[in-house]
């Protein structure tokens, strides 16, 4: 086969399989659980509440030298060692992107709202 | 007079430090190597790079600066007194990122909103594709040269059918399961299990979970042997995980995500490569594209960005494209098609023999000695 007549083979060999029921309902063609968090668009309002909820996660503490393990093991010790000081600066962020992010809500239904009225006065007016 | 190179972080699978390496060398040659330098310089970068702080250029000089994005400590460059020419490797878009990595897609944001400034800083300006000179002509660059990736072929070559065993440090090359040597000469088809290779850093705009869903189908409708191997950093240990629960959900097996890999590792990979494929949404160039091509590799890849300039009609492309044309493509292929594409590119002897025969030439059109005289000409052209 020459490379230009592959393109029109594979799309008629996918038509081909399809229509002998291949391909339908498979797992690689159905939405993902991790499709949201992988997929290249934009960042929407319930993201943005995830992200603003801090906390330490002694999981993603981890050395990746040839031998890191003890490494790891100390970082953890000292996440734990460190926790009462670290919850109260979780609390602290958390509590500031919580107040922002409620803000910025605020004015973007403000500005909603306002989008909505001046949209109205236009039609009054015309 | 000397000719001193710049850039923003210079680090190990960096194809922007790889460039200034070699470009040093060409430098080297023509009596112009002045320092290469970047503002932050990482482990495992390429010898010989120092910080920014370190350049020290005559009046008389030239500053070559490699722009791929945003990077706080390169701003001085641009009050530099010397003559500047502007190298643009490309800069994501922002978008892509900001979901997976916010602080990056705000350095892509603000490497594009800045490019006008070091496109006015400079006295001429050049691109590694003709797509990347065309952003820059839509920004003001009254005549960008193309410099395309200075790319020896001779480091992708491993003796075919005898791939180089992986280095004792755990990071094997092997998909797992059963091992498959090409053998056989260029183009031969692959004996026992086909592995099918995607080389690009784990990120959003090189749509990953794309080649993981088409492979998925490839092994469950087409080659139940089928290995794939994913070689390239992610962007962050979290989307790595994403990706490795994305294989888990659509019922993929024998898949690995290798991070990473250093030349050696990468040329047994592309030894034992049955197929190249890449479903990327955005490129400047693709460099491993061409590594591939030079490694007698078919490949199945997605007609995005500057990559139809670099593949042509050496590759099986997705969807319907004049390589002359170049698109930003928009949706996404049909991977029962690309699946299809795949096993073809695996079974069809005489495609394969084909594509590498073409590929070949593409390998040709991109010589040393070709780009070397396209950098020539955009240095002469600063300095004139």
């Amino acid at each position: 086969m020459r490379p230009e007549e592959a393109l029109g083979a594979a799309r008629n060999a996918a038509a081909a399989r399809r229509a002998g029921g291949a391909y339908a309902d498979d797992p690689a063609l159905r939405p993902a659980t991790v499709d949201e968090a992988i997929s290249p668009v934009g960042v929407t309002p319930e993201l943005l509440r995830e992200w603003a909820l801090i906390a330490v996660e002694p999981g993603a503490l981890y050395s990746t030298r040839r031998l890191g393990a003890p490494v790891t093991l100390l970082k953890r010790g000292l996440v734990r060692l460190l926790g009462q000081y670290l919850a109260q600066l979780e609390a602290r962020q958390t509590r500031f992107n919580v107040a922002l992010l409620a803000r910025i809500e605020g004015i973007d239904a403000r500005v909603g709202q306002l989008g909505a009225r001046l949209e109205q006065l236009e039609r009054d007016r015309s | 007079m000397r000719v001193h190179q710049a850039t923003g972080v210079a680090g190990p699978y960096d194809a922007v430090s790889e460039q200034a390496a070699a470009y040093r060398r060409l430098l080297e040659d023509w009596g112009m190597a002045g320092g290469v330098h970047a503002s932050l310089v990482a482990p495992g970068a390429p010898a010989g790079i120092e910080l920014l702080d370190r350049l020290d250029a005559a009046p008389d000089d030239l500053v070559l600066i490699h722009y791929a994005g945003y990077v706080p400590g390169m701003a001085p460059l641009l009050d530099l007194p010397q003559r500047k020419l502007l190298l643009y490797h490309n800069v994501t878009p922002a978008r892509y990122f900001w979901r997976v990595e916010p602080r990056v897609a705000l350095t892509c944001e603000l490497g594009r909103a800045h490019l006008p400034s070091w496109i006015a800083a400079a006295r001429a300006t050049a691109a590694v594709s003709s797509y990347n000179a065309r952003e820059l002509r839509s920004l003001g660059a009254a005549d960008p040269r193309v410099v395309p990736i200075l790319f020896d072929p001779e480091r992708v070559r491993a003796p075919r059918g005898r791939p180089q065993e992986p280095d004792g440090d755990g990071r094997g090359v092997h998909a797992g399961g059963g091992k498959a040597q090409r053998g056989g000469g260029a183009g031969a088809e692959p004996e026992g299990a086909p592995l099918v290779l995607s080389v690009g850093r784990l990120a959003p705009h090189k749509r990953p979970d794309l080649v993981i869903r088409a492979f998925a189908l490839l092994q469950r409708h087409l080659e139940p042997d089928a290995r794939l191997l994913c070689v390239g950093p992610p962007v962050n240990p979290d989307y790595e995980r994403r990706l490795e629960q994305l294989v888990v959900e659509v019922g993929a097996r024998q898949v690995r995500l290798a991070g990473g890999l250093a030349q050696p590792e990468l040329n047994a990979a592309l030894a034992e490569a049955s197929v190249f494929l890449s479903l990327s949404e955005h490129e400047g160039f693709c460099v491993p594209l061409l590594e591939a091509l030079a490694a007698e590799v078919p490949t199945v890849a997605r007609p995005s960005g500057g990559m139809p300039e670099v593949g042509a009609d050496a590759v099986l492309w997705s969807e319907d494209s004049d390589p002359a044309v170049i698109a930003d493509v928009t949706e996404d292929p049909d991977l029962a098609v690309v699946a299809e594409l795949v096993q073809l590119a695996i079974r069809d002897a005489e495609l394969r023999a084909e594509l590498v025969r073409r590929g070949r030439r593409r390998v040709a059109h991109f010589s040393p000695q070709r780009v070397a005289s396209e950098l020539r000409s955009a240095v002469e052209l600063a300095l004139a």
